[in-house]
């Protein structure tokens, strides 16, 4: 019996959930960028040398450019947050409040973005709105101007990302329920004031830490700035990362370094995040029943399925009709004329359907096997994070965030230099284990930042109960947590699942030799030229990636839930 | 939670097992195309019986992964689209003397101690004939009116060949930075690496690419894509693409037959089939060779920092 007490007092302070995921996440996420801060450091640590430490740092660091890039990172960052707060509260709190037509198809047309390589949907954007592209071609008119400027990156940015805002804040508002609503509603507040009251208020934690996710994936993502606005000389810092790995002679030290740089924004925007968020710090979810049932929207049904069918519409269809288009296309200088649609593309994939299957069974096991990993290691981080609120913890808390703010190639180097010292006695490193390693590191921050949004909103008096009734602290943890956070949890799991399905830029460095992933197979297809079968990959990679959403989507309907 | 662990654990160490169990095989890391690392491959292991490790990404990523695996080096042969990674690499020590008995018509040009060229690229024009555009015969074409607006051209900054172009024509001396100068006031853009620059021709946005890689160009026109391949007649810069064994290697003898593979023959043939020039000066190819095209020098001494902070300004990507 005190040995029972004793161990559920550690447990429920998060105290062994601690002492299990520290060490983890040491191996996951500490020790590579430890290896990255090194090399921005040593120039020469890769060959195991330490000499002429900071050599690079005065060359990198008085870089010309290097304020203005800084400046215009902020910049991008900054907007891509605003434009997804403005696109996605808004959707996330009408999902989680009102009884929305076509629930569950809105779910799955969302997350549609997120299995689209940014990549591909950069140049999907580009092949339809460019001058000769195919909005030209059908309608006559193009927005070449628009898309290849600062604010078509910041559009292209933000219908990448909006989903996890989405995700998180419909969850969020889902598992508040109607029921302060109600209450105010009783009280006589007029429903507006209520919303600016007692709704907003009440999601900031799912809002702060999604667009906090937004900022860091704006930061770190190269394909799309590079692509529609290098051009027009908007360079970020990512460039900088780029151009130094790009070519002979590559830079490492400057790379990790510019990368350092990253870090050190994010890790004031991590700050800002928690500073809001610990100001509203509210447990709505304290055991009461709510009054759950969604609301009807009454005469703005029809303006509300609008909204949500046309960001649908530009985040999920546009890209991908382009993408369908280049694939039926025999060439791409021959446009959308009649005698240059060809199913040959598709055709080849299955010709090749030996390298292009095994391409996709490789990828969906990675994706899941990530989704599975991060979203128990992601769970049991969150709960020590948001239930300890010590130095440690917090600082564990930024760990996992940390990834996600440096470019996949740089993280991909530092996991190189980390696992491929000869004194390793076992190393994942040239075995498929290297790419899950990857992902999960790369990829934590979501299940991170979801489950610690969930789990603020959880009474600790909820778990206290639950012990006073006998429960040791397992069953509280599956039993009363869980069936709380889940939610978020399991849309956690399905971007990750969906980004690591697809993940090109870390999986490039560190694929082992003869592994074949979707993404590596779609990128040799255009390095080669053959955009259009690359184009036709992709098509059939986001249908297979979508159908475990979408049985998810169908499981949870069933169930009564969201997922 | 321990079970768990285990299985993670167990999970691990059949992966280092089966990653570490390989038959005689040889491993090249290389730039692109695929398609060509691919047909050697297998072409080699018909012959000799030895397994081909391919890692293939760009220059940039073959060396950043070479770079970052140093202490515990991995690869056997090094096959880059930089002519500048083989020099450097000699002059690092990092290299296997090696001259493949294969080689001796292989131009001294092509070839140095432990380096030779698998086959060459060279830049031109590529230049879309449904643009409305008259065909473009020289570089200096492009400051016309006719192509204000029409123009693209790979980052240098992105693309060795890209630089080692720039550097050439501004060393020019009847040229010097005014031909940059007058595509810049033509509104040229700089879209990024070698496939951005060429998408928007294809599309027809943009009528031509100023840079344009030769093989990747006329495999495109081979494909039925309208894109001509324009070698101008003042002359361009070659990127002749360099194989080396690295002195790290563990199978040495195995590396030193993928070379003498890579330069027979059957090896030269399948360089040629991608539309790359073949090392070899007595194999012949589907497209003009070296012998047919004025070949500009890049001064070795030239400050390349210089050169990319001068264009950058140039076409404002600052």
């Amino acid at each position: 019996m005190r040995l029972k007490h004793l161990t559920s007092r550690v447990f429920g302070n998060g105290g062994m959930i601690f002492a299990a995921v520290a060490p983890v996440l040491t191996v996951l996420v500490a020790f590579p960028l430890l290896f990255v801060i090194l090399q921005a450091i040593f120039p020469d640590i890769a060959r195991g040398i330490f000499a002429n430490p900071f050599s690079r740092f005065v060359v990198t660091l008085f870089d010309k450019h290097l304020l203005s890039w800084t400046l215009n990172t902020l910049m991008l960052g900054g907007s891509v947050v605003l434009v997804s707060a403005l696109v996605a509260v808004p959707l996330g709190i009408l999902r989680g409040l009102f009884r929305i037509p076509f629930a569950g198809l809105w779910d799955v047309v969302f997350l549609v973005p997120f299995t689209i390589p940014p990549y591909i949907a950069a140049l999907g954007w580009i092949m339809a709105l460019q001058p000769r592209g195919y909005l030209e071609q059908i309608t006559g008119i193009n927005f070449g101007g628009f898309l290849f400027s600062f604010w078509g990156v910041v559009f292209v940015m933000t219908l990448n990302v909006f989903p996890v805002v989405y995700f998180a804040v419909s969850r969020m508002v889902a598992s508040i329920g109607g029921r302060y609503l109600e209450a105010a509603r009783v009280a006589g507040c007029p429903p507006m004031r209520s919303f600016w009251r007692i709704t907003l208020p009440l999601t900031t934690p799912a809002i702060a830490a999604s667009l906090l996710l937004v900022f860091a994936m704006a930061i770190e993502e190269f394909g799309t700035p590079a692509a529609l606005a290098a051009r027009s000389g908007f360079l970020v810092l990512v460039t900088g990362i780029e151009q130094r790995l790009s070519d002979y002679p590559i830079d490492l030290p400057g790379a990790s370094l510019l990368s350092v740089i990253l870090v050190l924004i994010a890790m004031a925007a991590f700050v800002l995040q928690n500073r809001i968020v610990s100001r509203r710090d509210f447990q709505t979810v304290s055991g009461k029943p709510g009054a759950s049932g969604a609301a009807e929207l009454g005469v703005w049904r029809i303006p509300v399925v609008m909204f949500f069918a046309i960001i649908g519409f530009l985040g999920a269809v546009m890209p991908i009709l382009s993408v369908i288009l280049t694939a039926s296309t025999r060439t791409i200088s021959g446009g959308l004329a009649a005698d240059n649609f060809s199913t040959d593309n598709f055709a080849e994939i299955f010709a090749n359907s030996g390298g292009a299957m095994e391409a996709l069974g490789t990828s969906l096991s990675l994706g899941l096997g990530a989704a599975l990993i991060t979203g128990i290691l992601g769970t049991m981080t969150a709960y020590v994070v948001v239930r300890q609120r010590t130095v440690s913890s917090r600082i564990l808390d930024f760990l996992t965030l940390m990834p996600n703010t440096i470019p996949g190639v740089v993280v991909a180097v530092g996991l190189i230099l980390a696992w491929n010292q000869p004194w390793l006695p076992i190393t994942p490193y040239n075995t498929i284990g290297i790419l899950v390693l990857a992902y999960c590191c790369l990829l934590l921050p979501y299940p991170v930042r979801y489950a610690n949004a969930a789990l603020r909103q959880v009474s600790v008096s909820l778990e206290d109960a639950a012990r006073v009734a006998g429960a040791g602290g397992i069953k509280v943890f599956f039993r009363i947590l869980m069936p709380l956070i889940f939610p978020s949890i399991l849309a956690a799991m399905l971007l990750v699942f969906a980004v690591a399905a697809r993940e090109l830029v870390a999986t490039i460095l560190l694929a082992p030799i003869g592994t074949k992933t979707v993404a590596l197979f779609i990128w040799r297809q255009f390095e080669q030229g053959s955009v259009g079968m690359g184009m036709a990959m992709s098509v059939m990679a986001i249908a297979i990636t979508m159908t475990i959403p979408v049985a998810v989507a169908i499981w949870a309907r069933k169930q009564g839930r969201l997922f | 939670m321990k079970s768990l662990k285990t299985v993670l654990l167990a999970g691990f160490a059949c992966l280092t097992l089966s990653g570490t169990a390989m038959a005689q095989s040889v491993t090249v890391y290389t730039a692109g195309p695929g398609s060509l690392i691919e047909k050697l491959a297998a072409g080699f292991k018909d012959e000799s019986g030895i397994d081909v490790n391919v890692f293939q990404a760009t220059t940039g990523k073959v060396m950043a992964r070479l770079e970052a695996e140093s202490s515990n080096p991995v690869a056997d042969i090094v096959i880059s689209a930089s002519w500048k990674t083989a020099t450097s690499f000699a002059k690092k020590d990092m290299l296997l003397d090696y001259t493949s008995a294969n080689a001796k018509n292989v131009p001294d040009f092509l070839k140095g101690p432990g380096y030779v060229a698998q086959g060459i690229s060279a830049l031109a024009i590529a230049w879309n004939p449904k643009s409305g555009t008259p065909k473009p015969t020289d570089w200096t074409d492009l400051t016309k009116p006719e192509y204000h607006d029409l123009i693209t051209m790979p980052d240098p900054a992105q693309s060795g060949s890209a630089y080692e172009l720039v550097a050439a024509l501004t060393a020019q001396p009847d040229l010097g930075w005014k031909l940059f100068d007058g595509l810049a006031a033509n509104k040229m853009i700089v879209p990024g690496a070698n496939a951005q620059a060429l998408n928007p021709v294809l599309q027809g946005a943009k009528a031509v690419v100023f840079g344009a890689v030769d093989y990747i160009g006329l495999a495109q026109a081979a494909k039925g894509e309208a894109i001509e391949i324009v070698f101008p007649k003042s002359g361009t810069v070659i990127a002749p693409r360099p194989m080396m064994i690295l002195k790290t290697s563990a199978h040495p003898d195995d590396a030193k037959k993928f070379i003498d593979y890579v330069l027979s023959d059957a090896g030269q043939a399948l360089v040629a089939k991608t539309q790359l020039m073949p090392a070899r000066a007595d194999v012949t190819a589907d497209r003009p060779l070296i012998a047919d095209l004025k070949i500009l020098e890049v001064d070795p001494k030239t400050d390349r920092k210089a050169v990319l902070d001068h264009f950058a300004k140039t076409f404002g990507m600052e």
